[in-house]
This record gives structure tokens, C-alpha cells and sequence, in this order.
């Protein structure tokens, strides 16, 4: 078991906030400084996200560290309990949100790497190269089964129509049959 | 004599007077009697940090056993602390007979606390001054650069350097370095025109602590220009820029900007 002082991460956030006047109207700014207290790293971001980001590295580097002695399949278990997925998201959430619209196939590319970083297993879990194409090619064939299917259902109404029909008139004689059929006797 | 220069005076008097005075800005130090405490008489390194950890929680008054044990020990019992703190009672007052109470940490019950009107601490003297130069900003031009001068010569460098891994420490010193960012920046505008060379060491200074301090550069590009040195004030704008775009991936304030073609209209 990792010591207390080892499973402890201490961050220290500072913001500094700036009021002024641009183009005749009053705007506020944010910049900030984040610092690990116990590696000594900091990082000033102008975005939470990126201290949020920050921090949640510092946090994923804990577990990494802690479990470091323990076998792989419980050190990658421990992993994605805790911070690997935060770390990934974290990292490249955002990023990967602002990318992906601009350029889906790139970007998925991109995510694939970052999966990678985290070996086989996570790999094994994630069917990336399923998704590779989605953006195209998914659509197509989602556009596609769709037309299919609107086929489908046109000729099946056809068909209902064509069943209902004869159901209509051949019961409709029968009943004049046997309206007229009395008057007749 | 102003309220705020005897309150000046004051503070001067008890840096000289104090028996115990403790440095932690830059390096850690005591004197007793003027006398420095070397390695030797301190020990543990256990009871130096239980000295540290109450100085850095001295305006928290009367700090209980239990959080001051859950901070610096693992597993530590009474007796870890009981033998640091003997330690540093020890140090503060080696002639103290037994069973007589200690006069410099102050006990009540199971809480502890400094007596901040026996010992002299620079980073409590360095945040002193600066609340008299806050105060007389603005009415007493003397007093306020004498405040802000004094608090400056106290800083010696970062709070408790060989601590700034340990949690305990890091609130202190994020308070004692915008304390001090601040000090250096109020008093180069205060000089600006006066003696604008010391005011771009003092924005310097600033930058050191925080090279993201727009504040400072806009001192300097002022100063450059009362000094004559327009290609410096523009070489200290593009510095400016270049640490934002990097940091922070943002443009100078607006102020900044419009200095800088201030600056460039100048012939």
C-alpha cells in the first residue's frame, strides 16, 4: 500500500480577474494559474477546462504511480476505474468535440492514437476501426436501408390494400344476397 | 507623526527588538538574541517543521493536536508530537525551567498557537507592511513607499523553499507572492516618474514571480519611455505579447495595446 502522502495531490488555483473597456464595451477575463503542490508543475490557462484538464492528468499520474507494483491486469483494471478514461476525455475531450466536426475521419484517426496510448486492452474494448468510416459510409448505408425500407413498406401497403379489397367485395354481395335474397321469396 | 508612520516605526522597532526572530523567505533561519540556531541545536527535522507548520497557520488561532499531527506525521501518535514539540520549545527557550509554561507557543488545551507579539517573522512583518502601504496609498506618498520598500527588502525569495512540496506550506506562500507581486507593482508606479530605472527593476521583479503579469510590462514600456529608450518599451511590449499568445493563447489588454502605438506615434 502506497503511503498516505503519496495518494495525495495538492493543487493550488489562482485567478486573477481583468476588467476593461474594448470597443466601447465593458468585458471581464480570467486568467489563471494552476499548481501541483507535490510535483511542482504549474500551468496558467485562460479556460477552466484547461486547469480542469491539469488536474485530472496530475490525478490519472497518481494511479499510475500507486499501482505501479501491481500486476498489469490489475494496474489496467485500477486504471480505467479511476482516472485513464477522465485522463482521456480530459485531455482530449474538448479537442476531440471541435475536431470531430470539423473533420471526422482525421479525427477519429486521432482518437484511435490516443486509445492506443493505453494499450491492448483498452484497444480490444474500444472498436474504433468500426467507427473509422461512420461519418461517409454509415450514412450511406443508413440512407440506403431507409429508401429500402420505405420501398418495403410502400409495397406492403400495396399489398394490404390488394388483401383488403376483394375482403370488401365479396362480403358486400353476400350481404345484398341476403337483403335480396328474402325480398325475392 | 501619522498613526500610519508610528505603526511604521513600530513594526521597525520590533524587527530590532525581538528575541526570537525567524526568517522563512528565500531560507529558513531563527535567531535568539541574535544569535543564529544552527542544524544542530534543531535536531529533528521533525521539530523544524512543527515550527514551520505553525508559522504558516499562525492567524489561525489555537491549531488543535490532532490536525497539526494529521498533517505532518503518517501515522504518528502523542508522543511524535509531544518529542517536536519539545523540541521546539526548546530552541525558543533552552533556559526555561521545567514545569514552567512555555512563553512563545502559546497552549490552550490541546491547541496550539504562536505568540505573534514575542516572535518576529519576516513573512508576518512583509504582510504588515504591506497593509500600511495599502492604507497610505494615496494620502501619504512618504509612508506608503517606506511600507512598501520595507516589505520588499523582506523578501528574500519563495516562503520555506525546502517546503514546497508539502501541502501544508503552498497556502502561505500563494499569499506572500501576490502580497508581494502587488508590492513591487504599486511601487514602481509610484516611481514611475521619479526614479523610472528602479521602477523597471521592480516590474522585473514582478515578472520573475509571474511572467504573465501584464501589469509589470506596461510599467516597464513607461518607463522605458520617460527614460527615453523607445525601442526597449516596444521590445517590452512584444515580450508581453509573446508570454500571453504562449500562456494563454490571448492578445495584450487594450490598455497595453493602445501604449504600444502611443509609443510607436512617438518621434
Amino acid at each position: 500500500m502506497a503511503k498516505k502522502a503519496d495518494q495525495t495531490a495538492s493543487f493550488m488555483v489562482r485567478f486573477n480577474q481583468i476588467i476593461f473597456e474594448e470597443d466601447g464595451e465593458s468585458k471581464v477575463q480570467w486568467r489563471g494559474k494552476v499548481s501541483h503542490v507535490q510535483g511542482g508543475e504549474d500551468q496558467s490557462f485562460s479556460d477552466f477546462n484547461d486547469a480542469v484538464k491539469f488536474i485530472q492528468e496530475r490525478l490519472a499520474d497518481l494511479t499510475i504511480e500507486a499501482t505501479k507494483d501491481k500486476s498489469p491486469e490489475l494496474q489496467d483494471s485500477l486504471l480505467k476505474k479511476s482516472f485513464s478514461l477522465w485522463k482521456t476525455m480530459a485531455k482530449e475531450g474538448p479537442k476531440v468535440i471541435m475536431e470531430t466536426i470539423k473533420d471526422p475521419r482525421k479525427q477519429v484517426a486521432h482518437l484511435q492514437d490516443q486509445i492506443s496510448d493505453f494499450g491492448e486492452d483498452l484497444m480490444d474494448k474500444v472498436p474504433i476501426d468500426q467507427w473509422r468510416n461512420a461519418s461517409r459510409s454509415d450514412f450511406n448505408s443508413i440512407k440506403d436501408s431507409i429508401s429500402q425500407l420505405a420501398d418495403e413498406m410502400k409495397k406492403l401497403n400495396a399489398k394490404v390494400d390488394a388483401i383488403s379489397k376483394p375482403v370488401k367485395t365479396s362480403r358486400a354481395p353476400k350481404t345484398t344476397k341476403k337483403a335480396t335474397t328474402p325480398k325475392k321469396k | 507623526m501619522s498613526h500610519l508612520q508610528d505603526k511604521l516605526q513600530e513594526l521597525k522597532q520590533f524587527q530590532e527588538d525581538a528575541i526570537i526572530r525567524i526568517q522563512t523567505l528565500g531560507q529558513f533561519n531563527l535567531w535568539r538574541a541574535n544569535d543564529k540556531v544552527d542544524s544542530k541545536q534543531w535536531g529533528r527535522d521533525k521539530t523544524v517543521q512543527l515550527l514551520q507548520y505553525l508559522i504558516s497557520n499562525r492567524q489561525r488561532h489555537a491549531l488543535h493536536k490532532e490536525k497539526i499531527m494529521d498533517h505532518l506525521w503518517e501515522d504518528g501518535d502523542d508522543r511524535d508530537f509531544k518529542v517536536a514539540l519539545h523540541g521546539v520549545n526548546k530552541v525558543l527557550e533552552p533556559e526555561r525551567p521545567s514545569r514552567t509554561e512555555p512563553s512563545y507557543v502559546i497552549r490552550q488545551g490541546v491547541s496550539y498557537q504562536l505568540d505573534l507579539e514575542k516572535i518576529w517573522i519576516d513573512v508576518e512583518a512583509l504582510e504588515q507592511y504591506v497593509i500600511i502601504g495599502n492604507e497610505a496609498f494615496g494620502e501619504d506618498a512618504v509612508v506608503s513607499k517606506a511600507a512598501y520598500k520595507a516589505a520588499i527588502a523582506l523578501y528574500q525569495g519563495v516562503y520555506l523553499p525546502n517546503r514546497v512540496f508539502e501541502d501544508w506550506s503552498s497556502e502561505e506562500r500563494e499569499k506572500i507572492q501576490i502580497l508581494i507581486l502587488g508590492a513591487y507593482v504599486i511601487l514602481a508606479e509610484i516611481l514611475l516618474n521619479e526614479n523610472p530605472l528602479e521602477s523597471i527593476r521592480l516590474a522585473q521583479c514582478a515578472i520573475a514571480i509571474d511572467k504573465t503579469w501584464e501589469d509589470a510590462y506596461r510599467l516597464q514600456m513607461q518607463a522605458y519611455i520617460i527614460k527615453g529608450n523607445r525601442p526597449q518599451a516596444i521590445k517590452a511590449y512584444q515580450k508581453c505579447a509573446d508570454v500571453l499568445d504562449l500562456e494563454y493563447g490571448i492578445d495584450p489588454l487594450p490598455a497595453t495595446k493602445k501604449l504600444l502605438k502611443e509609443i510607436e506615434n512617438l518621434h
